[in-house]
């Protein structure tokens, strides 16, 4: 039986309806992609999925800016580049797999699941509370 | 060649003109919007400050604005010039504005708000223009006073002529004059309000002028009014007609023709022009592609769109769709004006989604972001040589020249500002062109308003979404340039291509770090020959304000003549005398109307005969105002006469008698040269001559 990479887990909640959803399709979407690629997708449906990837976690992230300076969030500046950082990191990761026209499903998963987990529990965990808190 | 294209056309070649004499940044012609604020805050702040100084009562008016005008020029002096000249300047620049918006084609479609509530502006423009002329009470005011209240006199609202305010010296009151005053700042306050709808439908509108041209164009104002300092004319005095009279032609152009051919065909032809600019949007209605559409299941209420819109249309509503979202992009199609600003703002308009179809959060119809993707792979696949460059072309500049190497491909997009950053991050790493260019109107002349300034902030990463840090900016470039600037994008094509060509094989940036995209080209002019052509064009534009604001004089009265007016208002008698009611005629009453005598209201019209020296000079009869005609009948006529000696015989009749009339006067009159004569009637006194 195939396993999911990231399974949501309560302590993901950051107690918004709007973030957890995006969260959770993420993950989902990370899911798939790894599932898929670990039964052997095309290449092309691989950076389908990416692309699709990047895309939403564009916007999701551009919704969470868009709280963070209505909220007059002081901890912005740092989080706004952590979300640069994390888009550029899954852009090389798309033209890696573009480039070279192959990828290794295990170091794609880790990659995308330590990037996501990495940022939800530290710096996104810290804004929602903050966020949940005020409204 | 339409009208309109070919005023177009010579808006171009003055855009092309100021661009390139001015510098980037300075050329008023697509900053006329703002001007027209800087112009309306200069007018203002001179006002309240004149205000101070100034006496509303008729007698010392005069008095106090020579007091202004000469015993403190250096801050009075050059302040009521600075009204005079700065209000000239709104109502050319707000005239200008409104032909250079009818030759781009911005008044029809979506745009007929702001043209619509740009007409009353005109309005008050002048409304402000001619109270403020008469409020100065000399020669040109008394000129103001008497062929204003001619021109709404021929408007049957008004149950005296206004005119009869003015006759002479001894018809002079406070009141209206303090009316007048009154108008003199409602109007002004009136006119912000409307100024504040009139941008109400634009995003981040320009209400400010770029600093260096408002700070020159401020200095240019009051070296013209140290040089040619606004002064009054000869103090006023309704017992004589100012032959001459310094016209301000700008706001008084059309009083001439209102002496000479009657106010009301000025009237009915300023109405029917003012009726034809506001049907404009409409003649004939604009085929305006359809509006952008909001895709719910990718859009989850960023607001991104929202904050791009240049024309408001896009409103973030309650969430309607049930997923856990607070809020969704709306789009009002009664303001989008299909610019794309708002795909180029969507973080999921992103051609690296693989699916052959796909929705972005917010798409224009007619050029989905999976169709502009097509056309991008169609274009690359024709691009051959070292530096293969995509320009995507808004098609409302200069036309980028087609190079005949096949090194350069067009994409045609509504606006620059349609394109996504990741476009270009899209062509650029799928190597489809070495080198992005954005092909748009002239700087700050964007058809759609800002989609320069927000394709060059985005590219400089200074507004979401940018363009990502990884992208070699030396690959993206930009420029901007009217229809008259065909050269400058050739060169700026050329130049980019060149450095194209010298770049080595494009690498993923190091670090996320944005390098500083310069928003314009360095200016190419020396400093001192810069300054010296903005001080010169500037100057020459000011030129003709400080001219035409009271000269060539018009002369309204030939030498050696007088003028003779006929006027008042006088109540005929009525038709049916009073009669006491029978007791019959009661009893048909109802109760409460009863009443012992009986008038009929009709009043008989008022018949005048006037001949100078025998011959006539005017015959006419008027009828009695009012719906029932029970008012009184009211004369204003002028006549011209040459000075010296002259018979003058009057006759009125006010019954209803068949022949010969109720009042005859002949009197004998010396009339002086420029001297006005009226001819007054009160049924207790009969005649009057002053």
């Amino acid at each position: 039986m195939t396993t999911n990479l990231i399974e949501w887990r309560d302590e993901f909640s950051v107690g918004l309806p709007e973030v957890d959803h995006e969260h959770r399709e993420m993950i989902a979407m990370i899911n798939t992609l790894q599932l898929e690629s670990a039964g052997g997708a095309e290449i092309a449906s691989v950076l389908a999925a990416l692309g699709e990837i990047h895309a939403r976690i564009s916007a999701h992230f551009a919704l969470e800016e868009k709280n963070m300076t209505s909220l007059g969030y002081e901890g912005y500046p740092e989080h706004k580049a952590d979300h640069e950082s994390l888009l550029d990191d899954l852009r090389d990761l798309m033209d890696e797999v573009a480039t070279s026209r192959h990828f290794d499903p295990a170091v794609l998963g880790a990659r995308l699941s330590a990037w996501f987990v990495g940022h939800f529990s530290t710096l996104d965990a810290r804004f929602h509370r903050r966020m949940g808190a005020q409204r | 060649m339409s009208f309109r294209g070919a005023l177009r056309r010579v808006f171009d070649l003055l855009e092309t003109l100021c661009a390139r004499v001015l510098g980037p940044g300075w050329n008023p012609l697509v900053q006329l919007g703002a001007l027209g604020w800087f112009f309306f805050w200069i007018v203002a702040v001179s006002g309240i400050y004149l205000y101070i100084f100034f006496d509303t009562g008729i007698t010392g008016t005069y008095e106090s604005i020579e007091a202004i005008s000469r015993d403190q020029w250096w801050a009075g002096g050059i302040l009521r010039s600075l009204h005079r000249y700065a209000s000239i300047a709104l109502l050319v620049t707000a005239v200008v504005h409104m032909l250079r918006e009818y030759a781009s084609d911005r008044m029809r479609g979506n745009h007929w708000f702001a043209w619509l509530t740009g007409l009353p502006l005109l309005l008050f423009i002048f409304v402000c223009g001619i109270t403020g002329y008469w409020l100065v009470w000399d020669t040109l005011a008394q000129f103001v006073a008497q062929t204003t209240s001619e021109l709404l006199d021929t408007l049957p609202i008004f149950g005296e002529p206004i005119a009869r305010n003015f006759l002479n010296q001894a018809s002079l009151s406070d009141r209206f004059f303090s009316l007048m005053v009154l108008i003199h700042i409602a109007a002004p306050l009136l006119m912000l309000l409307f100024m504040w709808v009139h941008i109400s439908r634009h995003a981040r509108s320009r209400v400010n002028p770029a600093r260096g041209l408002g700070a020159t164009v401020l200095g240019v104002l009051v070296a013209l009014a140290l040089v040619h300092p606004a002064l009054s004319q000869a103090p006023a005095n309704l017992d004589t007609v100012p032959a001459t009279i310094g016209l301000d032609w700008f706001y008084l152009g059309a009083y001439p023709f209102v002496v000479n051919d009657g106010g009301a065909a000025v009237l009915w032809i300023s109405m029917a022009v003012l009726l034809l600019l506001a049907l404009l949007p409409w003649l004939p209605p604009a085929r305006t592609p359809p509006a952008a559409v909001v895709s719910l299941p990718d859009c989850n209420g960023c607001g991104r769109c929202y904050a791009d819109c240049p024309f408001d249309a896009i409103a973030l509503a309650a969430r309607s769709d049930g997923l856990p979202y607070l809020q969704e992009a709306v789009v009002d199609p009664g303001k989008c004006m299909s610019c794309g600003a708002c795909v180029g703002a969507c973080p999921t308009a992103t051609p690296f989604r693989s699916a052959a179809e796909f929705s972005a959060g917010i798409e224009l119809p007619y050029l989905k972001l999976t169709a502009l993707r097509r056309e991008l792979h169609e274009a690359a696949a024709r691009l051959t040589g070292e530096a293969r460059l995509i320009i995507f072309d808004c098609g409302r500049g200069a036309a980028s020249p087609a190079y005949v190497d096949g090194s350069t491909a067009m994409v045609r997009v509504p606006c620059v500002s349609m394109v996504p950053p990741p476009v270009i991050d899209y062509v650029l790493t799928h190597k489809l062109a070495d080198g992005v260019l954005f092909a748009g109107c002239a700087e700050d002349a964007c058809y759609f308003r800002i989609g320069d300034r927000l394709t060059a902030e985005r590219i400089a990463g200074t507004r979401d979404p940018s363009l990502r840090g990884r992208i070699p900016r030396s690959r993206v470039a930009v420029s901007w340039a009217g229809r008259g600037q065909g050269s400058e994008r050739a060169a700026d094509i050329a130049a980019f291509c060149g450095s194209l060509r010298t770049l080595p094989p494009m690498t993923r940036n190091a670090g996320t770090g944005f390098a500083a995209a310069s928003r314009r080209p360095p200016d190419g002019w020396p400093t001192p020959l810069r300054w010296a052509g903005r001080i010169a064009l500037l100057a020459a534009l000011a030129l003709p304000v400080g001219a035409f604001a009271s000269w060539p004089a018009w002369r309204q009265l030939s030498p050696d003549h007088a003028v003779i007016r006929l006027s008042f208002n006088h109540a005929a008698k009525t038709v049916v005398e009073c009669r006491k009611l029978t007791v019959a005629e009661m009893a048909k009453l109802k109760p409460n109307m009863r009443r012992a005598v009986g008038c009929p209201r009709a009043r008989w019209p008022v018949s005048v005969e006037l001949t100078l020296d025998g011959d006539l000079l005017y015959r006419g009869t008027h009828k009695p105002a009012g719906l029932w005609e029970d008012g009184p009948s009211t004369i204003f006529e002028s006549f011209v006469a040459p000075a010296g000696r002259h018979t003058l015989d009057v006759k009125l009749r006010d019954t209803g008698r068949a022949s010969g009339f109720d009042y005859e006067e002949t009197i004998n009159v010396e009339l002086a040269e420029a001297q006005n004569f009226v001819i007054d009637f009160r049924a207790e006194q009969g005649f009057t001559f002053r």
